[in-house]
């Protein structure tokens, strides 16, 4: 037999299901939002990791101009400090879709599918190895490429030859980059089909593992003793490049993802700790009666806050019960749909038990330390006063000047409204300060989380916008070799639709420290630097960007300055090129996720030091208008122009889809954070919902009196609706304003994990107003409920209240 | 009784109470001397606002008074913080209230139950059969599984007068027990004090009804704070 006081705690707990449900809820959606978000990052974090290593990454590719053969890898698998090797043959194709555009494919071809060591490769469906004269396409691309399984495409290779094949399958690559994030689809043949394109056996591609796969610079050092090894071997190196140690490609993005999980995670944490603090006050309010009855029949300060902690305790072992198993799941869907974004296979969807832990003592620890807080301040009133009579409401509104300031003349203006209950819904207002403030911090907290998440959207785009404006053209080739440049720009201005043309050249080169070790692969980009060229600058972090004369000028990305740290803006770098080191001058960072380092030279200067004067590799036009159908076709036309003159183009690409992929890069974060949006604006709504509920409950007397005098139903409930929109359009103005230093705190962690840098800060104020109509209509469904309960009270009811 | 040696149950020395508002102080109690002893039945008067429920308040512990002595079966009461009074009016008042002031969510017995828990009195054994036995007295021990909801206004006040009675206290303190009741109920419930009093028990009871008021073996009469007859 239970002691009498837990009969009243159970009771309660289990006698008004309607308030234990309500404040359940309210417990449970921020706890939902706190485990989502940590289970998913576990997840994602841990089970990413997992399911990359099962492919055995590389920790390194190494491609060669000419082509090698088996033996060359196997000499590579006898180095000391190589553990695994293995190659493939790499090409760059164009493939017609349906709708008649050409796109860029890469191919990959191996020996042995049943024998990949590297980089594992595998089927999702379909026939495997791919069957002779067809291809496999990787997951991924299917959509890109707008084709199904079965479907017939063609294919031209850089030597001309077209063949239509057929798509046998689905293959699974997760070491590739998703197509639908850089644009490039792959496609999987044997050596039998590529004969068949007209094409000689061997490899181009080699990738190693190191024998101390886990550490970056001894695997980048045997990375570079490969490479030599190469180019003793006679190979030309053009791109050679170190892989970050069981990371996967898009590893910043999901750095970046898993971030602001843990920035919205801490958030949530917050409001759920007002909501938990609001919703005790609110049960409290309820129970000041009866906590003052308690006491008068003997009952201890301990013993009733005992009892009340209980509740609160078991209120959260609800909240939990409901929390956990709906959290796991959106978890798991949150990291299945994020997996299928960077194109990975969850093996684990495990959780580990500290999560759940976490998870649990916030439930239950923190909301009874949350609710020591009104518990205390509200046993420390006296008995008597607990179980006072009516005294026209509680609060003490008529003390200071904020109340002096909503009474009388001040608020001449409302008096000619025709809706009266105005000046009273904001007077009531401001009755409870103490209440407000915790409502107003909860919704403000919510309303300055969902501006931003909409600031951080805008960013993206405006980030993605300053990338795309630092190239002044509209479509681009790169070359499968060198050409003379003045060849290329004529031919390519002999198109109608061309206004303008201009030529770089790229290499590949390395950074060398100061202990004469080597960097991976950097690309060093030439472009010309004139007034009229058409890279005008890419957005600078900081410094300038390349001046026309500029000898041995390189702009970097600042990214490069965090990983390197002997680099320093003004000073120098010794970069490798063609075997020679040269020594630049740092003059300026730009801002820009890459997924390879970039750094830019002056055209002149380096085709000078390269004696490749004269010579273009890529090329650069701007067309008459800016549309993507019109881009299309110039750029169709252009591609068939060079096909006819001999000028083998290895990419096409165009500035939309450049824009339209950088924006894809960004689709998964973008998601994520309007999930949270909508959690975020969940919980502070329901804190509103408790504080109005409250509000009603202190008042249940006052509505009896405006009944009396003839009030009708509408106009009472009118008068708590107005209060609650009172506090959203407070709480909506308040979050507007926190939301800039918030958005920016944002932008600077995101950024700063995706490129290196801040992202370009934009103010959305689409957000602005969309959170502005999402609050007015959440005071008004938060404070409706209770003010209907308020307008159905019968007078008798309301007044014999207390 | 003879008050002249025997010692005080309750007594009040100088006793005021002063309550802040904004419309400026207001004093409910001013100055109140005055004893209760065993076996009184003490009836204490007066119109609305004469400061008969703040002197209930103030004896009894629920709030504190602004200046003065209020000493209970020898205890300080006025020196005593919220969680001592507690202690001492679980051990030695019983408090009724003119709206009960019944707890909604407890039956009947366990509402009996409740200050014995508190209290810690008895085992939990001997708690349910005393409060059965406390219903029993005041006659609504059939109804002992009901919420208190289900009673009516005279079995409500029973019951609260049972809850009061759960500890065997010195004193029942009663601030306007007939005041939510009709007449005939009203002197139900004044039998059971008079009945308690006959025992040996003491009760202390507030009222403005001058029939009830005959009731009592001793008359007192409050008017703005101070004691007038």
């Amino acid at each position: 037999m239970l002691r009498a006081r837990w009969y009243k705690v159970i009771n309660d707990l289990f006698g008004n299901k309607t308030r234990t449900l309500l404040i359940v809820l309210s417990m449970s959606v921020g706890l939902f939002a706190l485990g989502i978000i940590l289970s998913a990052r576990t997840i994602l974090s841990d089970g990413l990791a997992e399911s990359f290593a099962t492919i055995y990454p590389s920790s390194g590719t190494v491609r060669t101009i000419e082509l090698f053969d088996e033996d060359f890898i196997e000499s590579v698998r006898k180095m000391d400090d190589v553990q695994e090797a293995d190659a493939r043959r790499s090409i760059s194709v164009r493939m017609q879709t349906k709708s008649g555009e050409w796109k860029n494919l890469t191919i990959f071809v191996f020996a042995d599918y049943e024998d990949i060591r590297v980089n594992k490769v595998t089927l999702q469906s379909g026939a495997w190895p791919p069957p002779e004269h067809e291809i496999l396409i990787e997951r991924a691309a299917l959509s890109v490429i707008e084709a199904q399984v079965g479907d017939m495409i063609l294919i031209r290779f850089p030597s001309d030859v077209e063949r239509r094949i057929r798509i046998a399958g689905l293959a699974y690559d997760p070491a590739q980059l998703p197509a639908q994030i850089d644009g490039t689809p792959y496609g999987y043949i044997t050596f039998d089909t590529l004969e068949w394109f007209g094409e000689s056996y061997g490899f181009n591609e080699l990738h190693v593992i190191a024998n101390h796969p886990e550490d970056k610079d001894w695997a980048q050092q045997v990375v570079n003793r490969v490479k030599d090894k190469a180019e003793n071997s006679g190979y030309t190196i053009p791109l050679s490049m170190t892989a970050e140690p069981g990371q996967l490609p898009m590893n910043d993005v999901l750095q970046g993802i898993l971030l602001l999980m843990g920035l919205l995670g801490v958030l949530s944490l917050f409001l759920s700790i007002f909501l938990v603090v609001n919703t005790v006050s609110a049960l409290l309010t309820q129970q000041k009666r009866q906590i003052g009855v308690m006491k008068a029949v003997g009952g201890g300060t301990l013993q009733i806050l005992g009892m009340y902690l209980v509740m609160v305790f078991s209120y959260g072992v609800m909240a939990l019960m409901i929390a956990i198993p709906f959290g796991m799941y959106g978890a798991r869907k949150l990291s299945s749909v994020l997996a299928v974004f960077f194109n990975f296979d969850l093996y684990s969807m495990d959780v580990p038990p500290q999560t759940y832990l976490i998870q649990a003592a916030v439930g239950l620890i923190l909301p009874v330390l949350a609710s020591l807080v009104p518990f205390l301040s509200n046993l420390r009133i006296s008995a008597a006063e607990a179980m006072s009579s009516y005294t026209m409401g509680k609060g003490r509104f008529g003390k200071n000047w904020i109340d002096h300031f909503l009474s009388g003349a001040n608020l001449w203006f409302v008096r000619k409204l025709s809706i009266r209950s105005i000046l009273l819904s904001v007077r009531n207002t401001f009755r409870n300060k103490g209440r407000l403030t915790l409502t107003l911090i909860t919704l403000t907290l919510g309303s300055a989380t969902f501006i931003s998440v909409f600031n951080v959207r805008a960013s993206l785009s405006s980030t993605v916008e300053d990338m795309i404006k630092w190239f002044n053209c509209d479509t681009m080739f790169a070359l499968d070799r060198s050409y003379r440049a003045d060849k290329v720009q004529s031919e390519a201005e002999s198109i109608p639709g061309v206004t303008k043309t201009d030529v770089w050249i790229q290499l590949p080169t390395r950074l060398v420290r100061r202990d004469e070790s080597e960097s991976g692969m950097i690309y060093m980009f030439a472009p010309t630097v004139r007034p009229d060229s058409l890279i005008v600058s890419p957005s600078l972090a900081e410094g300038r960007w390349l001046a026309p004369g500029d000898e041995n000028a390189v702009v970097v990305p600042s990214a490069l300055l965090i990983d390197e740290p002997e680099l320093e803006l003004g000073g120098d770098i010794v970069l490798k090129i063609d075997g020679d080191e040269h020594v630049f001058k740092i003059v300026g960072t730009f801002k820009g996720m890459a997924f390879l380092p970039i750094v830019y030279v002056n055209y002149d200067y380096i085709t000078k030091i390269t004696n490749r004067t004269g010579e273009a590799d890529a090329v650069m036009i701007a067309t008459q208008q800016h549309d993507s159908v019109y881009v299309d076709a110039v750029t169709r036309t252009l591609e068939e122009r060079f096909n006819l003159v001999g000028i083998e183009i290895g990419l096409a690409t165009t500035i939309n889809t450049e824009r339209r992929d950088a924006e894809a890069s960004f689709d998964a974060i973008v998601a994520l954070l309007l999930l949270m949006a909508i959690l975020l604006a969940l919980v502070g709504g329901l804190g509103l919902m408790g504080t109005m509920s409250i509000n009603v409950l202190e008042r249940t007397r006052e509505i009896g009196v405006l009944r009396a005098i003839g009030a009708p139903n509408r106009s009472v409930a009118s008068v708590f609706v107005l209060e609650g929109i009172i506090i959203g359009l407070m709480s909506w103005a308040m979050g507007a304003a926190v939301a800039i230093p918030m958005s920016r705190g944002l932008n600077q962690a995101l950024g700063q994990a995706v490129m290196g840098v801040p992202l370009t800060y934009s103010y959305s104020l689409p957000g602005l107003w969309l959170w502005l109509v999402i609050v007015i209509l959440l005071s008004i469904l938060a404070s409706f409920i209770p003010a209907r309960t308020a307008s159905r009270l019968t007078v008798r009811e309301v007044l014999a209240y207390e | 009784m003879n008050s002249s040696i025997a010692k005080p149950l309750i007594e009040l020395r100088s006793v005021v109470k002063v309550y802040e508002s904004l419309a400026g102080s207001v004093i409910a109690l001013n100055g109140i001397d005055l004893q209760v002893f065993q076996g009184e039945f003490l009836v204490v008067t007066g119109k609305s606002g004469s400061g008969k429920t703040t002197l209930v308040n103030m004896l009894t512990g629920l709030d504190r008074s602004t200046s003065g002595e209020i000493w209970v079966n020898g205890e300080p009461l006025h020196r005593f913080g919220p969680e001592k009074a507690a202690r001492l009016r679980g051990g030695t008042m019983g408090v009724i209230f003119q709206t009960f002031e019944l707890l909604p969510t407890l039956t009947v017995l366990q509402n009996v139950m409740l200050p014995m828990d508190f209290a810690r009195r008895y085992s939990r054994w001997e708690q349910r059969k005393r409060a059965y036995h406390l219903l029993e007295q005041v006659g609504i021990a059939d109804h002992a599984r009901k919420l208190p909801t289900a009673l009516s206004g005279g079995q409500q006040q029973r019951l609260a007068i049972a809850r009061a009675m759960a500890n065997n206290p010195a004193i029942l303190v009663a601030d306007e027990p007939t005041g939510s009741l009709d007449s005939a109920t009203a002197i139900a419930v004044i039998d059971i004090f008079t009945g308690l009093v006959q025992e040996g028990g003491t009760v202390f009871l507030v009222t403005h009804d001058k029939d009830i008021a005959k009731c009592g073996s001793r008359v007192i009469t409050l008017s703005d704070g101070e004691i007038v007859m």
